[in-house]
């Protein structure tokens, strides 16, 4: 039997918690500046991925800062599973997507591109045992690995109908170490990194497969398109692109 | 208009993806019902250490989520031993709703009269002999109803499966969607699939039902 003082005081603790949950927008920092949300899927090493502190960081998450920097807006990164993105810039969840999205014809349909702020391209990845040399040993009923709603995905379906889709490039990857695919489409950069971190006998092979362009995708018609573009150009003139290239890649990859 | 295009053009895909998921609720559930029907004798034998046994299995199982026990399998236990994505899921599912099913059976079972175990028993048969040919005959035919359920959030549920990389209902509308920036209308179409799969078993559990009943 529960007292009725009892029971009003869990449904006041409960309210409480639900209005605690309810919170409004982050207040801190600067109330005039305008905030810069981007989004990216977080499941990206090296460009964007969550760091031990559970923080999102990453090639794209500091582009993304020093650009809000030079607009002198508030940078606000945010992480959002990857095939849902283009969607929820549509519904104005964020301002831009800022998560290493390739520029497509068919995306170009639906969204704005700035101009590219990377140029990079995916390999395949194979164990170390493998007798697959290239792209071109990749048969039909041959298993890939490869993210979901992704160019890779695409790419994949040309040469093999046992397309494994997955929600992270990262997991593909470790899938692939464990024998369940045969071979993993994905960025040159993000495979090399993810092997060696985890100390996978994985390898690239063959010639980069196609040479992608990296944009920052924005509402159709949105001003700030423009912005970012400007503001990207001076974070390329000023060196501040080159330094966050450099920490990441010890190289340029604008180029 | 579009939204039907889409449903037309997309039936080749969600067909195969359909026979996916109810191969996969099959082999979930013939696995399911032994391990429940195990589980239930064990919780009803009697016996403290079987019943023990029966109770944490049911507490542990019915007590986490689906998707953990599902990623534990298929992520966690890769090192260990590798099921591939459909037996993984099969596995997990199996031993899910095993727990439920569990609970279902032995509700079943404790619902027919003490009589009757008494009177098979007076006439000489062993409790298993007893079990077997008069007590769980009587008990299935009434666990058809929640067994039926059961088998229906089974169906569900298997669309989890989609995130250990299944090609199954929910996985492909979720690659269409993205594809055709169509959101509503995949997850809408994938919806209509299972609802058809329902509806086809529902009537099946109907015609099973009307069935044991006109036998006694």
């Amino acid at each position: 039997m529960i007292k009725k003082k009892a029971l009003l005081f869990i449904l006041g603790v409960f309210l409480v918690l639900a209005a605690a949950g309810c919170g409004s927008a982050d207040k801190n920092g600067d109330p005039e500046k305008k905030t810069f949300t981007y989004a990216m899927s977080g499941q990206y090493k090296p460009f964007n991925f969550f760091n031990e502190k559970n923080e999102l960081t990453g090639f794209d998450v500091e582009i993304g800062k020093a650009l809000a920097d030079k607009m002198g807006m508030e940078a606000k990164p945010i992480a959002t599973p990857w095939q849902g993105l283009i969607s929820g810039l549509k519904a104005e969840k964020y301002n831009a997507i800022l998560g290493s999205m390739t520029i497509t014809p068919e995306r170009q349909k639906e969204v704005d591109f700035s101009d590219p702020y990377y140029i990079s391209g995916p390999n395949v990845f194979v164990r170390g045992d493998s007798a697959i040399k290239g792209i071109q040993d990749i048969k039909k009923g041959t298993p890939v690995g490869v993210l979901i709603s992704s160019v890779y995905d695409q790419e994949a379906r040309k040469y093999t109908d046992s397309v494994k889709n997955y929600t992270s490039d990262v997991t593909a990857l470790q899938d692939l170490d464990k024998g369940r695919v045969d071979a993993v489409i994905t960025d040159r950069f993000v495979g090399k990194i993810a092997a060696g971190e985890q100390k996978l006998n994985l390898n690239s092979v063959g010639d980069l497969i196609f040479v992608e362009n990296i944009g920052i995708a924005f509402r159709k018609g949105d001003p700030l398109r423009d912005q970012v573009n400007k503001a990207l150009k001076e974070i390329k003139e000023d060196g501040t692109y080159l330094a966050i290239s450099k920490k990441y890649f010890d190289t340029d990859i604008s180029k | 208009m579009i939204f039907f295009d889409y449903l037309i053009d997309s039936i080749p895909f969600f067909i195969r993806a359909a026979a996916i998921t109810v191969e996969l609720t099959a082999a979930a559930l013939v696995l399911g019902m032994v391990i429940g029907l195990c589980f239930a004798m064990m919780k009803i034998s009697g016996r403290r250490g079987l019943k023990y046994a029966a109770d944490t299995y049911i507490t542990v199982i019915r007590g986490t989520p689906l998707i953990v026990q599902l990623f534990a399998i298929y992520f966690g236990l890769a090192t260990l031993v590798d099921f591939g994505s459909f037996w993984s899921a099969a596995i997990a599912l199996a031993i899910h709703n095993g727990a439920y099913i569990a609970e279902i059976f032995r509700g079943g079972i404790e619902s027919i009269d003490r009589g009757q175990m008494e009177a098979a028993r007076s006439l000489g048969m062993n409790y298993s002999l007893a079990m077997r040919r008069i007590i769980l005959p009587q008990a299935f035919r009434r666990i058809v109803p929640p067994l039926g359920n059961q088998f229906i959030i089974g169906l569900k549920d298997s669309s989890l499966a989609a995130f250990v990389t299944l090609g199954e209902l929910f996985g492909v509308s979720m690659r269409l969607a993205s594809t055709h920036y169509a959101e509503l209308s995949f997850y809408t179409i994938a919806g209509l699939y299972y609802l058809a799969l329902v509806i086809m078993f529902t009537v099946l559990v109907n015609w099973l039902e009307k069935r044991l009943r006109i036998e006694s």
